[in-house]
């Protein structure tokens, strides 16, 4: 009988089998695949995502690139009034004699900004409060809890309106701190019921041992375990920001200065559209408000690899 | 005729983007009516994937693609959900490790049964009742728990629950798969015990999953070892402990010493099991295999006849037809081992010269906990004291409750004792605030018990093993990179840079631990806490990561503190041992003192409960 390396501990990849190595060279591999767009491979990798990527791709663009998709400018009211889509203006113009494509196209750029910094505000806010209250506890949480609570309570697009009338000034910019400032609660009750799962685990007791500080526990540590979570949840504040715009301005509390799909729907309303046969704009608005929407859902279903990198291989 | 019938049974894992994994590979076994079966092997063996695939449970994406498995003589491999339903629980049923998860916590014990026993029969709730009590007692727990929700229950108190559950209908037919994995040694045996003898009286057939392979052999008439998805060795339980033939089954063996012999030596396989998404030639344990020959790694050897069972060993069957048997053989190869050894002398050390690092004295901590009106409490921690020096490993014995853990706490300072004093050096570890709690830890470390969760997914290894480093010893991040990489190294995970790069999920649980250990050791701490290390890990790899942090500790002269529940490796690695029981101490004192000679009923219990095959040679010697 062969007496193999007795008494001397043979290292663990000594006896690893020679697979192995083959399996070393495909997560290099794939290591490189994501390297070049990071996070948007592994989102690519899922198709309904991809789809929702393509959506997205192509407002990003339009409303970037407004100036150069529009055919006039969506402000100028010097052409005939009430016009058929068609006649030269590809969704006709309006009763005052705008272009409503070119507006349709200018709105884009109000969606988006106030969906992203909407929602970027939202969610700081929601990560910041649910994050510390769910890891701390104690006082801590039931104070931040009893806030929370209090802001699912409030009926949102009431709080809003108000707001929005008594807020000094009237821009666009008003309307997103608004929203963003109302619209995190939701938000922070989930990432604090998620924090509370996470920080039993060792690996948070192994950080604390290791000397991290509270808030690099909390961001070093726990974020990275629920980046799928925040950005869902990213993703709902931006939808719900859009919607809230969209809403605010087709009521009447928006801006009417501002160019935005909400108030495109509000003048269409306003001047009886439906009445005059203008049926384009009345759509359009709606159609490109649920369609971008219907983009950031659809991202969503990509999100979950994000943060578990097992998932990613599967 | 037998009661379940496996042929040539293949199930395959089809996955969408990775190759498809041949877990279960032509098995074909047979269990006669009232037989108790075990089925061993390591994790990723394939055991659990087998055991599913005969109770037709297995979920997909696993599948199975050949062979057939019958029931009572009839081919249940297609039959479909609606004709097995009726069969499920009435003819047979199951209790996994987490059945006591099973329990669904609305509802009382008694309403679980009687869903139970009601979807299958016609009984009045009197008579299910009547039952239920029958059945508890069976268990061991009185009738009157029948009214408790499950968390009002202990682990080992709703794994019997759900052994009795699995048992109501009288089946004929009940997999066990790990059933006792993740209790207390003393718990584990006594649902074991207990166990056999209900099914010797009810005379139900058992196949047994386990990774324990001695707790298999005690309990089994007949022992089948898996292998990477084959079944390489099936023999009777007392033929397989007094020769086993398989180096795989003798692998697996030498995880178990007696504990009170003069020198242990226990062994362990290195090496993990192969990739079966991937093609392969010849045994596949021909790479982990000490006594491989040229043959082995060519030709895939058959499950032949030998002896009394069934072999798949090339050299196992030459040495049979040169008429080398292994009862000629002896004990001897319970020496020559297969694998490599760790061996444990008795070396009498002077424990007086080692300097103390840390000092426990009359440290006491009392729990009150409000329930309702009532308030309760509890002694967590009595009176205890110890002293950690240098270089020295104090072993802290006893089942969950005893208070362990809470003497972790007060040791690393997450709590403070009501009374006693814990000082490490001229440092009072009972009085620090958060600041100096948190330059203490630069001086203490913990191990923790489940490397699955001590380790977080979303971190590369070596980012995971650089944060200590920065922190606690404020290198750059180059500096820390670099001697992160001879951390690795020193766990013996090489070479480093390759696996630095990984994350967690690639890395198996042994591998896992010794990441673990390294970065405990990151900041050279001069106390190290070692909470239940080893007992997450499959039995076959235990004595691997025992010797690392045997080594570790000596040549490092770390204090360790070795919280477990099992003698055999507190006596393996400690040189004191701490028996605690209800948060008093009832014996302590050295290792081989308190093992070769218990004083304490307790210690005699915990004792007694180590899953040793060899018991009865021992004794016999």
């Amino acid at each position: 009988m062969s007496m193999l390396q007795q008494g001397e501990t043979p290292t663990v990849s000594d006896a690893l089998p020679l697979d192995e190595e083959g399996a070393v060279e495909q997560q290099t591999r794939a290591n490189r695949r994501f390297r070049v767009p990071g996070w948007l491979g592994i989102l690519w990798e899922n198709r309904k995502s991809r789809v929702g990527l393509v959506m997205l791709a192509i407002f990003l663009i339009v409303a970037v690139f407004a100036p150069l998709f529009s055919p006039h400018d969506p402000r100028s009211n010097d052409f005939a009034p009430n016009l058929d889509p068609g006649s030269g203006h590809l969704l006709g113009t309006t009763t005052k004699g705008e272009d409503i494509f070119s507006q349709l196209v200018y709105g884009a750029r109000t969606s988006l900004i106030v969906g992203v910094v909407g929602g970027l505000l939202a969610t700081a806010i929601a990560l910041v409060i649910g994050l510390t209250a769910g890891y701390l506890g104690g006082t801590v949480n039931e104070v931040l809890t009893f806030f929370i609570n209090l802001a699912l309570v409030v009926p949102i697009l009431p709080l809003i309106a108000l707001l929005s009338a008594y807020a000094p000034g009237q821009g666009l910019w008003v309307v997103i701190l608004i929203i963003g400032l109302t619209g995190w609660a939701s938000g922070a009750r989930l990432k604090k019921a998620q924090i509370l799962t996470l920080r039993s685990r060792d690996y948070i007791t192994a950080a604390v041992f290791a000397g991290e500080g509270l808030w690099q526990v909390i961001f070093r540590e726990i974020m990275p375990n629920m980046i799928s979570l925040v950005v869902v949840g990213f993703m709902g504040s931006a939808m719900g920001a859009i919607g809230a715009e969209a809403g605010l301005a087709f009521l009447g509390f928006g801006n009417p200065e501002t160019i935005s799909w909400g108030t495109m729907s509000y003048w269409a309303n306003n001047q009886g559209a439906l009445v005059t046969g203008q049926w384009a704009w009345l759509l359009a608005p709606g159609l490109a408000l649920s369609f971008l929407i219907m983009a950031l859902t659809l991202v969503n279903f990509g999100v979950d690899a994000l943060g578990n990198p097992q998932l990613r291989e599967e | 005729m037998s009661l379940l019938a496996v042929d040539q049974l293949d199930v395959t894992y089809l996955t969408r983007k990775r190759p498809p994994v041949q877990a279960v590979r032509g098995v074909s076994l047979t269990i006669g009516p009232g037989e108790f079966v075990g089925l061993v092997g390591e994790s990723g063996s394939g055991k659990s994937t087998l055991g599913n695939a005969t109770i037709r449970l297995l979920s997909r994406p696993g599948e199975i693609t050949g062979g057939t498995v019958s029931f009572n003589g009839q081919d249940i491999t297609a039959l479909g959900e609606d004709r097995l339903r009726p069969m499920r629980w009435r003819d047979i049923s199951t209790v996994f490790q987490s059945s006591m998860n099973s329990l669904n916590p609305v509802m009382p014990i008694e309403a679980q049964f009687r869903d139970a026993i009601q979807a299958h029969s016609r009984a009045s709730n009197g008579q299910v009742r009547k039952r239920v009590a029958e059945l508890l007692t069976m268990v061991d727990i009185d009738p009157s728990f029948m009214r408790f929700y499950p968390h009002e229950l202990s682990g080992g108190m709703k794994q019997r629950v759900a052994l009795a559950l699995a048992l109501a209908l009288e089946p004929k037919f009940v997999l066990l798969d790990e059933p006792t994995t993740g209790l207390d040694v003393v718990v584990q045996r006594a649902i074991l015990e207990r166990l056999r003898v209900i099914q010797r009286e009810q005379e139900f057939a058992v196949l047994l999953i386990s990774h324990d392979l001695g707790s298999v052999l005690e309990f089994s008439d007949r022992v089948l070892v898996m292998y990477a998805g084959e079944i390489v060795e099936e023999q009777a339980a007392a033929d397989m402990l007094r020769h086993p033939r398989h180096p795989y089954s003798r692998g697996l063996l030498g995880s178990y010493a007696s504990p009170t012999a003069k020198t242990i030596a226990i062994t362990y396989i290195p090496g993990r099991p192969p990739d079966l998404s991937k093609p392969h030639q010849g045994c596949l344990f021909a790479p982990r295999c000490v006594d491989a020959i040229p043959l082995c790694r060519m030709k895939a050897p058959e499950l032949l006849p030998l002896g009394d069972g069934l072999v798949a060993c090339h050299v196992a069957k030459m040495r049979a037809e040169a008429g080398q048997l292994p009862e000629q053989q002896g004990r001897s190869w319970r020496t020559q081992a297969a694998g490599a050894v760790f061996t444990k002398h008795t070396v009498a050390k002077d424990p007086t010269g080692a300097e103390d690092i840390l000092r426990f004295e009359g440290v006491s901590k009392l729990y009150t906990r409000r329930r309702g009106f009532k308030t309760t409490l509890v002694q967590a921690v009595d009176d205890v004291s110890f002293v950690l020096s240098k270089g020295h490993v104090t072993a802290l014995v006893g089942q969950s409750g005893s208070g362990k853990s809470t003497i972790a706490k007060l040791v690393t300072g997450i709590e403070r004792p009501d009374s006693g004093e814990i000082s490490f050096g001229d440092l009072r570890v009972d009085r620090l605030g958060r600041r100096g709690l948190r330059d203490f830890r630069k001086h203490i470390q913990m191990v923790f018990q489940d490397p699955y969760s001590a380790l977080n997914p979303a971190h590369t290894v070596l980012s995971t093993l650089m944060r200590p480093l920065i922190n606690h010893k404020g290198m750059s991040r180059g500096q820390a990179q670099s001697r992160a990489l001879e951390l690795l190294e020193t766990v013996g995970l090489t070479p480093p840079e390759r696996f630095g790069q990984r994350h967690p999920h690639q890395l198996s649980g042994g591998q896992r631990q010794r990441i673990v250990i390294a970065r405990a050791l990151a900041p050279e701490p001069a106390i190290i806490i070692a909470d239940e290390p080893i007992s997450s890990l499959d039995v076959s790899i235990r004595a691997e990561i025992l010797e690392l942090l045997d080594g570790l500790v000596r040549e490092q002269g770390i204090a360790m503190l070795y919280i477990t529940h099992d003698l055999l490796s507190a006596r393996l690695l400690a040189d004191d041992i701490i028996v605690l029981n209800e948060g008093k101490v009832v014996e302590a004192g050295r290792a081989e003192d308190v093992i070769a000679n218990p004083q304490h009923a307790y210690t005699q219990l915990l004792l007694r409960s180590i899953p040793n095959p060899f018991v009865e040679e021992t004794a016999a010697d």
